[in-house]
C-alpha cells in the first residue's frame, strides 16, 4: 500500500467520525427544552419552559385557580382554590412524566422533556 | 495495482457509511414509549404507560382502555345516576325495596367484597356505606370550611353502624340481581372498586395484545408484563412525610403484578389540629390510626386494593400475621415514626 492510500483511508475515517458526531448532535439539538404542560380537563392550557422562572395563575371553571410557580428548574403549586390542597402539598416536579394534579379544578401539570424519571410510577 | 487499492478504499467508505445509517436507523425506528392520562374516572388521576410504533397506535389503544374504565366507573359509582345503567347507587336507592338487576361485573365485584370481608375478619366491609357517608359529609364540610371542621357525634355514628351487616347484601347470581335487605344500609365499594376495575382493564389489555403496559389509577398500580426491554416496571412507594426531600421510601420492580397503597397523608381533614384520614376502622368506627401507610403486592389488583384497606385498619402485628398466613400476598408497612416493616417475602420485589 502506498503512503497516499494510507492518508486517504485516514481522511475517510476522520470524515466518517465527523459524520457520526453530526448525526449524534442532530439528535441532541432536536430534543426540546424541559417544560411544564398544563391541561384543564384534558385540554391544553399552556406550556412553560422550566428554564424561565415565572408565576402562572391557572384559571379554571367556577373561579377556581391554581398558582403555578416555576423556579430554579422545577414546578410547584403554591396556592389553590380547592379545598383538599393535595396539589399544594405535592413536592416540586422536574422529571419527565411527573405530575401535579388538582382534581377539583381538573388541572394537571405534567413535565415533558425533563430529566429522566427514576421510576415508572408511584403508589401512595 | 492502484485500482485494487481504490476498490478497497471505496469498500471501506461504503461499509462505514452503511454502518452510520444502520446505527442511526436502529435508534429511530424502534417502538416508542408513550404515556396517557385522564382525570375523570374513579375520582382520581389515571396514568397509562405503554409502547407503540406511533402516537396514533398508542392513542387508539388508550381510547379502548379508557372506554373500559368509563364502563366500570359508571357501574361502581355510588353518587351518580347514568341513563340506562343500574349501578351501585341504584342498588343503594332500592335498599329495603326490591332486588335490582345488574351487570355481571357488579355481581363479580360484590362477590369479591364478600370474600374479602371473610378473609380479613371484617376489616374491609363494602356494606359500611352508611357510616362512610356520614364521615364523608363531615370531611367535605370540614375541608370546605376548616375553622368549622368537626367530628360526627358518636351517637350518630353508632346509629349508622347498626346498618352495616354484609349478610343483608343478597346476591342472586342466577337472576343477576342484588338486594339490600336492610332499608337503612348502603354499599360503598371505594375499598375495592377501583382496584378491581384496574385489574379488569389490565386483563382486557392482555387479551388485546397489549403486552407491556402500566396502569396506575391514583397510585393503584397494575403492570402487564415487563417493560419492552424486559426489565421490570419500577414503582416508587411514596414517602408519607411530604416535607422530606426523599420522595420514595422504597422502589419495587414488578412484572405482571399489582401494588396498592393505603395511607393517611393524602386524603384527610383536620379537626382541632388533629388529622383524620378517609379510611374508617370498623372496630372503632373512627379514622384508622395504626400507621402512616401500607403497600400490598399481589397479582390481582382488586384483591390488593381490598387487602391494603384491611391492613390499614389493623395494627402491624395483626396485619403481618394475616399476610404471612396467605399465599401470594406481600406487604410493606410505614409506621407513624417512619420505621418500615416488611412481610417475609417482600424483599424479592425491592429494587437492587
Amino acid at each position: 500500500m502506498k503512503k497516499n492510500d494510507v492518508i486517504m483511508i485516514g481522511i475517510i475515517v476522520v470524515i466518517a467520525l465527523v459524520a457520526l458526531c453530526l448525526v449524534n448532535l442532530y439528535g441532541k439539538w432536536n430534543t426540546k427544552d424541559a417544560q411544564a404542560v398544563v391541561t384543564i380537563d384534558g385540554t391544553e392550557y399552556g406550556r412553560y419552559p422550566l428554564s424561565e422562572d415565572r408565576t402562572v395563575k391557572i384559571e379554571s371553571e367556577n373561579n377556581g385557580y391554581n398558582l403555578l410557580i416555576i423556579e430554579k428548574g422545577d414546578a410547584r403549586i403554591e396556592e389553590a382554590s380547592c379545598p383538599d390542597k393535595i396539589c399544594v402539598r405535592h413536592k416540586p416536579i422536574d422529571k419527565t412524566g411527573e405530575t401535579l394534579v388538582c382534581l377539583p379544578n381538573k388541572v394537571v401539570v405534567e413535565i415533558e422533556n425533563g430529566e429522566e424519571a427514576d421510576v415508572d410510577a408511584s403508589t401512595n | 495495482m492502484k485500482k485494487k487499492y481504490q476498490a478497497l478504499i471505496l469498500g471501506i467508505v461504503v461499509i462505514i457509511f452503511a454502518g452510520i445509517l444502520l446505527w442511526h436507523g436502529k435508534n429511530t425506528t424502534k417502538t416508542e414509549r408513550f404515556e396517557a392520562q385522564f382525570t375523570d374516572v374513579f375520582d382520581t388521576v389515571t396514568n397509562i404507560i405503554g409502547y407503540g410504533e406511533s402516537q396514533e397506535t398508542f392513542t387508539r389503544q388508550v381510547s379502548e382502555l379508557k372506554e373500559q374504565f368509563d364502563y366500570y366507573n359508571q357501574l361502581y359509582d355510588i353518587y351518580n345516576d347514568y341513563d340506562g345503567v343500574n349501578n351501585i347507587k341504584t342498588i343503594n336507592d332500592n335498599a329495603g325495596k326490591e332486588p335490582v338487576k345488574v351487570a355481571p361485573e357488579i355481581i363479580d365485584l360484590l362477590k369479591l367484597g364478600k370474600e374479602a370481608y371473610v378473609e380479613t375478619n371484617g376489616q374491609v366491609n363494602i356494606a359500611y356505606g352508611s357510616v362512610l357517608s356520614l364521615w364523608h359529609d363531615y370531611r367535605e364540610a370540614g375541608l370546605n370550611s376548616p375553622t368549622k371542621a368537626e367530628l360526627p357525634p358518636m351517637e350518630e355514628i353508632e346509629a349508622k353502624a347498626a346498618h352495616t351487616d354484609i349478610n343483608q347484601l343478597i346476591i342472586d347470581e342466577e337472576a343477576s340481581t342484588v338486594y339490600l335487605a336492610d332499608a337503612e344500609m348502603s354499599l360503598d365499594v371505594g375499598s375495592i372498586g377501583k382496584g378491581y376495575a384496574v385489574q379488569k382493564v389490565a386483563d382486557y389489555a392482555k387479551a388485546h395484545n397489549m403486552n407491556h403496559l402500566l396502569i396506575s389509577a391514583g397510585g393503584n398500580v397494575c403492570v402487564v408484563g415487563a417493560k419492552e426491554d424486559g426489565e421490570g416496571w419500577s414503582v416508587g412507594v411514596q414517602n408519607p412525610d411530604l416535607s422530606s426531600d426523599k420522595e420514595y421510601v422504597q422502589k419495587v420492580k414488578l412484572q405482571d403484578m399489582s401494588i396498592v397503597t393505603s395511607g393517611n397523608y393524602q386524603r384527610y381533614y383536620e379537626v382541632a389540629g388533629k388529622r383524620y384520614c378517609h379510611i374508617i376502622d370498623p372496630d372503632t368506627m373512627m379514622p384508622a390510626e395504626h400507621m402512616a401507610s401500607v403497600s400490598v403486592i399481589m397479582k390481582d389488583s382488586g384483591k390488593a386494593d381490598a387487602m391494603s384497606t384491611a391492613l390499614f385498619n389493623m395494627d402491624y402485628e395483626e396485619g403481618k400475621a394475616l399476610v404471612e398466613s396467605m399465599d401470594g400476598v406481600e406487604a410493606m408497612w410505614i409506621l407513624e415514626d417512619g420505621s418500615i416493616q416488611y412481610s417475609s417475602g417482600f424483599s424479592k420485589y425491592l429494587e437492587k
